[in-house]
């Protein structure tokens, strides 16, 4: 176990430096975070199922100026560790499912608001090197950089950590506590999730042309899946 | 032509993708432009240590545009710093520059970028994520990153031409169109992704009747939804809404 929470905390390092401080490239994104934590702990397939939901879930909150969206990387963390916890001990179901998504809401909130807390410090290494470049260092700005991109990467390592270490809390002593009727009740929300990710793609992508097309499309493929089924 | 050597060009290239490493909200991409263009302000001012570390100086003024479009600025920058270097143009145009374009560059890059692209790529990804999770994710970074980083490279190159030809290469791009084409897409995908999702409910509760009605309560609740957002409601305040829902009926 102690080698998964390292490796975890490798593989959450190098996506929570993806997400602001380097490349952008699309590493920290729910769909590629939540597989990789789930086959860390021993459930590919698991944490993939949370990821594509996760993937939609945030979508909406753009990162535009200085507003930090939530940390859906950090929920992505929290889900994939806790799915793949879970589907080896209570199961998969729909309550736990569930369970584990709206949660994981609070990792993703938590996690903004130490990202906030990485930026206000990273303002001071910002004063320290225009303060160096002025007294004559001309390596200011690069030691500077590598301080903040250190500070982005520590961060991340320490968020990783204690999101995949609740996680695994959750599903191993927690999910268990509650019977069978308790997750089935709460499965009840499940349907919910997805369609708040539909929902905020729709916000995302909607225009005067577009939402017609959206509900269209949703209508054409509810149709073609029910008259498959109809005939099989 | 920029006399600029392609090492150093290499180098500023690279650099640009930490531009956000030091992140912050008084200088915001200070620190990352100044670390970006450092290579170029070396090949420029060496030999005139105090004219190099005016021009750093310059570059840690406030900065902050979308960090896939500051290639444009950051070549474009360094054709003014030449000049400036060899004292054909004066010092305050970089700055003049920078501040002209960073925030209609912001404004174009949020659009495309988070606003279509990465929705379109997420859903696209998500769809197929069912097939198998390995063609999901590489679906989301196929369609993202073969955009992102092509106009991060573009950009880069026409900004090395100089102001005009960043100028033109903006107008060229058709960010407008790629866009309205790019929330169109997702529009579609995000469509097919609701459909698949509120077929897979409405088949556990059986009967035609039954999954017809399920399938407009899906719709209603994605336009429900939709209205919140609009509201300024945020995604995690309706998730803890159902959390707290989910607690409820616990309790009982």
């Amino acid at each position: 176990m102690a080698w998964s929470f390292l490796i975890a905390a490798a593989w959450g390092g190098i996506c929570y430096l993806d997400r602001t401080a380097a490349f952008q490239v699309m590493l920290h994104r729910p769909l590629v975070v939540a597989p990789v934590m789930g086959a860390i702990f021993g459930n590919f397939a698991a944490g993939a199922q949370v990821g594509a939901v996760l993937e939609l879930l945030y979508i909406v909150r753009l990162p535009v100026g200085a507003s930090i969206p939530p940390d859906d990387t950090g929920a992505a963390v929290f889900g994939g560790a806790a799915a793949a916890a879970a589907s080896s001990s209570i199961g998969l179901g729909p309550g736990s499912f569930a369970a584990i998504l709206l949660l994981s809401v609070l990792c993703a909130e938590l996690g903004k608001y130490a990202d906030r807390l990485v930026r206000r410090l990273n303002g001071r290494i910002a004063h320290l090197t225009v303060e160096r470049l002025e007294e004559g260092d001309s390596l200011s700005v690069e030691n500077g950089l590598v301080a903040g991109l250190v500070l982005f990467g520590v961060f991340g390592v320490a968020l990783t950590l204690m999101f995949s270490g609740l996680g695994v809390f959750l599903a191993r002593f927690l999910l268990p506590r509650f019977g069978p009727e308790s997750h089935y009740q709460f499965g009840i929300l499940l349907p919910a999730i997805p369609l708040l990710g539909a929902a905020a793609v729709f916000s995302c992508s909607r225009t005067d042309r577009t939402s017609p097309v959206f509900y269209l499309t949703m209508g054409c493929v509810f149709s073609a899946i029910f008259f498959f089924r109809w005939l099989v | 032509m920029s006399d600029i050597p392609l090492r150093v060009r290499r180098r500023v290239w690279f650099r640009q993708f930490l531009l956000q490493a030091c992140w912050n909200y008084e200088g915001m991409q200070n620190v990352g432009f100044a670390y970006s263009i450092l290579p170029a302000l070396r090949d420029r001012y060496e030999g005139r240590p105090e004219e190099f570390s005016r021009a750093l100086k310059r570059h840690l003024e406030f900065f902050n545009t979308h960090p896939s479009m500051a290639t444009v600025i950051l070549g474009a920058a360094i054709r003014l710093e030449e000049r400036v270097a060899e004292g054909k143009v004066d010092a305050r145009a970089v700055g003049t520059f920078k501040v002209g374009l960073m925030g209609s560059l912001g404004a174009i890059g949020d659009s495309y970028f988070w606003g279509s692209l990465k929705p379109m790529a997420s859903v696209a990804g998500a769809i197929l994520a069912f097939v198998h999770p390995l063609l999901g994710i590489a679906m989301l970074l196929f369609l993202y990153n073969s955009s992102h980083l092509v106009l991060r490279f573009r950009g880069f190159a026409a900004g090395m031409g100089g102001e005009e030809s960043a100028v033109r290469f903006l107008k060229e791009a058709g960010f407008t169109g790629k866009t309205e084409d790019r929330k169109m897409i997702a529009a579609i995908l995000g469509g097919a992704y609701g459909g698949v999702v509120a077929s897979h409910t409405a088949h556990q509760f059986g009967g035609a009747w039954m999954e017809l009605g399920v399938f407009l309560l899906a719709a209603l609740a994605i336009h429900l939804f939709t209205v919140f957002f609009r509201k300024a409601v945020s995604p995690s305040e309706l998730l803890v809404l159902l959390l707290l829902i989910g607690t409820l009926i616990l309790w009982q």
